[in-house]
């Protein structure tokens, strides 16, 4: 027998003569049974997925972790450089911004820090820089707001459709979808609009419906109506009086078979709602229904 | 290139090498928490050295590391190994039989707890962990042919011993 047969028989490594000769053997049973048995033997439990995360949390520490995360150092590192220069810009910028509105349904009074006065319309917001207050006098405006004006530099309301620049004067501008408006009570008010400018003297105003610019009538008074809790209208399609009597009540306006190109000559009231739907039906010739919040304004088909 | 420092690299490797290396240091020292201690010692030390180790290499690194931790310090202590359950396919076996069974392996326990620690490694390796020769000369760090000698002697003295010559 060669040397070491006993682990090279264990390895299936004998000569077939060699293995019919240990075979022969008797010790060769005690063997085989040894072979088989042991095969049978388990060793302690040894949880592979458990010990490397011991390993990874307890020894190696914080180590992997820096390691996963190094793409990504340089982009944070930008990342956190743009988001303080976007903060602190937002904040240089926004120094001293004011913002005043006013809700559906609400009117607002703002005073100025040179003593004029702006008065906000329902659903109207005004902002304007308090810092820089002293060299430029200027607001931006959404929706509707009569100014009044003190002494002093040039004013100017910027608005989405067209900028008014003024000294010192009383005017109201209406900054709505579609509708653009100003109407100049005292002194003289500069509008812009697109590439023209229109001088407007004390008792006239600018208007420009859907892009077109309208003939408008001369105001009789001396302050907008709706600052006397009226909506006054002359000539003007149903569907911005509707959307004017939904900011002052805070209601939703539905129509069925109106024309709402149809001109609208007449004033609403601010306060009394029952009136104020009146007021509109009847010179119009519909009829108006009310659930809650919700007006629907019909025509009957007259045969 | 594949780096050991590299989180996948490294895991895998642990993967593949950590149950044969705890099982390694069981046979030889009986003794659980220390293998269980083996096995994080010789990968903190192949993480603190990834980048001079190269993938290749880091199995053979892990025993040498493994084994010269508990070289000469050590006691070996009663090494405890289970059976796997097999009476199921012996259900029709007579109680006498199972009974000769069960003290044969009392023997054989007690055999594998009196043969050197080399021999014990060698042979459990090769029945547990059907580890092949070659295999277990590299962990070792000796040839071939010393591994055979170890286990032709481990069978030698675990027949002898069982058998009661």
């Amino acid at each position: 027998m060669q040397e070491n047969y006993l682990a090279k028989w264990l390895n299936g490594d004998l000569s077939e003569d060699e293995l019919k000769e240990f075979m022969k053997s008797e010790e060769y049973a005690s063997y085989q049974r040894l072979k088989e048995v042991s095969s049978t033997l388990r060793a302690p439990e040894f949880e592979v997925e458990t010990a490397l995360q011991q390993l990874k949390q307890e020894r190696i520490g914080e180590a992997p972790k820096v390691i996963a995360l190094q793409p990504y150092k340089k982009f944070l590192r930008v990342a956190a450089a743009v988001a303080v220069l976007m903060v602190g810009s937002y904040f240089y910028l926004n120094l001293g911004k004011e913002t005043f509105s006013a809700e559906l349904a609400q009117q607002t009074e703002v005073t100025l820090p040179d003593n004029s006065e702006i008065l906000l319309n329902a659903d109207s917001k005004v902002t304007f820089n308090e810092r820089t207050w002293d060299k430029t006098r200027k607001v931006s405006l959404k929706g509707e707001a009569f100014f009044k004006v003190a002494k002093g530099k040039t004013f100017t309301v910027s608005t989405s459709q067209g900028s008014v620049t003024v000294l010192g004067t009383q005017f109201n501008v209406e900054n709505r979808k579609g509708f653009f408006e100003v109407t100049c009570y005292e002194g003289l008010v500069s509008v812009s609009y697109k590439d023209t400018e229109r001088k407007l003297h004390a008792g006239t105003s600018f208007m420009v419906v859907d892009g077109r610019v309208v003939d408008a009538s001369q105001p009789t008074t001396s302050t907008p109506s709706w600052m006397n809790n009226e909506s006054s209208f002359e000539r003007i399609p149903l569907k911005f009086v509707f959307e004017e009597l939904e900011r002052q009540y805070d209601i939703t306006v539905k129509t069925e078979n109106v024309d709402q190109s149809l001109l609208f000559t007449g004033t609403f009231s601010n306060t009394d709602m029952k009136m104020a739907l009146k007021s509109i039906s009847a010179p119009s010739r519909i009829k108006f229904k009310q659930e809650g919040d919700n007006v629907l304004f019909y025509a009957e088909n007259t045969p | 290139m594949s780096n050991v420092c590299e989180d996948q690299v490294y895991s895998s490797i642990f993967r593949a090498n950590s149950k044969t290396l705890f099982n390694y240091i069981y046979y030889k020292f009986g003794n659980e928490a220390k293998a269980n201690d083996a096995v994080q010692e010789a990968f903190v030390k192949l993480w603190e050295n990834c980048s001079k180790v190269a993938p290749e290499k880091a199995k053979a690194y892990l025993y040498t590391v493994a084994n010269n931790m508990y070289l000469n310090v050590l006691k070996a202590e009663k090494v405890r190994l289970k059976y796997a359950d097999t009476s199921n396919d012996r259900s029709n076996e007579s109680p006498e039989f199972l009974m000769e069974e069960k003290e044969y392996k009392q023997k054989l326990d007690n055999a594998l707890d009196s043969l050197p620690e080399n021999q014990r490694t060698t042979f459990l390796l090769n029945r547990i962990d059907g580890k092949k020769y070659a295999e277990i000369a590299e962990m070792e760090g000796v040839s071939v042919k010393a591994i055979e000698k170890r286990m032709h002697l481990a069978l030698k003295s675990l027949r002898e011993k069982i058998d009661g010559i």
